[in-house]
């Protein structure tokens, strides 16, 4: 269900309508992320690796809607990674035991 | 009677002659591939969104109807956000003193024009998200995602009769993306240039193509000679996924000092470092990742600091074009890249490469 939380900085600089929202079902649930984006300021993309927790807040960006979950608690991220939590495409992420095998 | 072993899922999908795609960041070299028979996909991650159109429209002017693809980098994750300011702030002195040490050492210029800061506000959703529209409106013929999935877009391409391809590095990225309805997987394997998994290419090949029945798995990652792709073929592969092998060719706009270093360097020249961006690529070895991997280096940072810290020795050693300073993105393959040919010569060297491979095994083929 829909809720009017914010977004979050991550989606700030949106022009596209970014619906923000949060899945229950999602929220504690350990998942492990395979992200990685664009190398700012370089023709070159980087991958990077995360695990921790659901948050259950997840944000629709633009239509079709793209979703994003933020995974925070980190137990996992790239070395020297400063923040505590990330927001994770809903393609790459992996819940771990609903995903395992 | 056997088959022709170049006829493949992926060349019957697209209508083309071979399964070889050239992923490129040159229109030239995309359209002599396309124009002898191959499938180019041209990288437009950093371009704007009327750039892309204008070089989508270039493009087929001179293709004569023949598919093509384009390559967009969606993002898997973001950070929740720091501003650009902040960034700079907060490179430790250990670090930038370091950096200050191999410019001395090296005798780094000074770059000659200021570092593009404006590009670092990294590439987000909304940009992504442009660039995909052009797509979708120009109905590109193929959308090639090279690195997040591209699951939520794949009604609208499809409405359009457009194929949509993911490049993946782990088995259940391809699971997901499978699941989802993609029509093809670029199965990316360690030897690749620039970003890839930690699985090397002949293993996640085949652990890919078990797994994704009649939807054609392309080999990618140190794919540089024809018994490379006659090898991917028995790997279960329905084409190849080709970078590194078009930097040196004849149309490609890359600079000649990286050609030479491409046709100079051996299979051991490139080096899998973080020291350029603070994630890991594939790159040629130059003296920054070679500092940054000695033992008394300090410890690389995240992005995007790292690339805060790079970025004056990479622009200096572009900008002065120091051949002994410049690095480029390249795979392990690099070593069998030995001179300058033309873009349709390199493809129809990987052809005969490949079928004598293959007729070395089991004998003549029709």
């Amino acid at each position: 269900m829909a809720t009017k939380t914010t977004p979050g900085d991550a989606f700030a600089g949106a022009t596209r309508p970014t619906v923000a929202g949060f899945d229950a079902a999602k929220a504690g649930r350990r998942a492990e992320c395979d992200g990685g984006r664009m190398i700012p300021g370089t023709k070159y993309a980087g991958r990077e690796e995360f695990s921790g927790t659901l948050t259950g807040e997840y944000v629709d960006h633009g239509d079709p809607p793209w979703r994003w979950y933020r995974l925070c608690e980190l137990t996992q991220k790239p070395e020297n990674y400063e923040g505590d939590a990330v927001w994770c495409e809903s393609g790459n992420l992996f819940v771990v035991d609903e995903d395992a095998g | 009677m056997p088959k022709d072993p170049l006829r493949t899922r992926f060349t019957e999908m697209l209508g083309i002659e071979f399964p070889i795609i050239a992923f490129t960041h040159c229109k030239d070299v995309a359209v002599s591939v396309i124009n002898a028979g191959g499938f180019a996909v041209l990288g437009e991650a950093m371009h704007t969104p009327d750039e892309i159109a204008a070089d989508i429209a270039w493009i087929r002017e001179r293709i004569d109807g023949k598919p093509f693809g384009i390559d967009l980098v969606l993002p898997a994750s973001v950070p929740e956000s720091a501003s650009l300011d902040d960034m700079i702030a907060k490179i430790p002195d250990e670090q930038r003193a370091f950096a200050e040490k191999i410019k001395k050492a090296y005798d780094v210029p000074d770059p000659k024009e200021a570092i593009a800061l404006h590009q670092w506000g990294g590439l987000n959703q909304e940009l992504g998200r442009a660039q995909l529209d052009v797509l979708l409106d120009e109905r590109v013929p193929l959308i090639a995602s090279g690195l997040g999935s591209p699951a939520f877009i794949l009604d609208a391409a499809h409405e359009r009769d457009m194929l949509v391809f993911g490049l993946v590095g782990k088995a259940r990225q391809a699971k997901r993306q499978l699941e989802a309805g993609v029509d093809g997987i670029i199965a990316q394997g360690y030897d690749a240039a620039g970003h890839t998994g930690a699985v090397g290419t002949f293993s996640i090949v085949p652990e890919i193509a078990a797994i994704a029945g009649d939807t054609p798995v392309i080999a990618a990652g140190g794919v540089t000679t024809g018994q490379h792709l006659a090898a991917a073929l028995c790997l279960g592969a329905a084409g190849v996924w080709t970078g590194t092998l078009w930097l040196a060719c004849r149309e490609s706009d890359v600079d000649m000092i990286i050609k030479d270093r491409l046709i100079e360097s051996t299979n051991e020249d490139t080096s899998y470092s973080k020291s350029i961006s603070g994630m890991t690529m594939r790159v040629l070895k130059c003296p920054w990742t070679d500092e940054w991997e000695k033992p008394e280096a300090p410890p690389v940072l995240p992005t995007p600091y790292q690339m805060l810290l790079s970025a004056e020795y990479i622009q200096a050693s572009n900008d002065h074009r120091r051949a002994d300073l410049m690095t480029e993105a390249a795979g392990q393959g690099v070593g069998f890249i030995t001179s300058m040919k033309p873009a349709r010569q390199i493809l129809f060297d990987l052809v005969e490469e490949a079928l004598a491979s293959l007729e070395g095994v089991v004998g003549e083929l029709p």
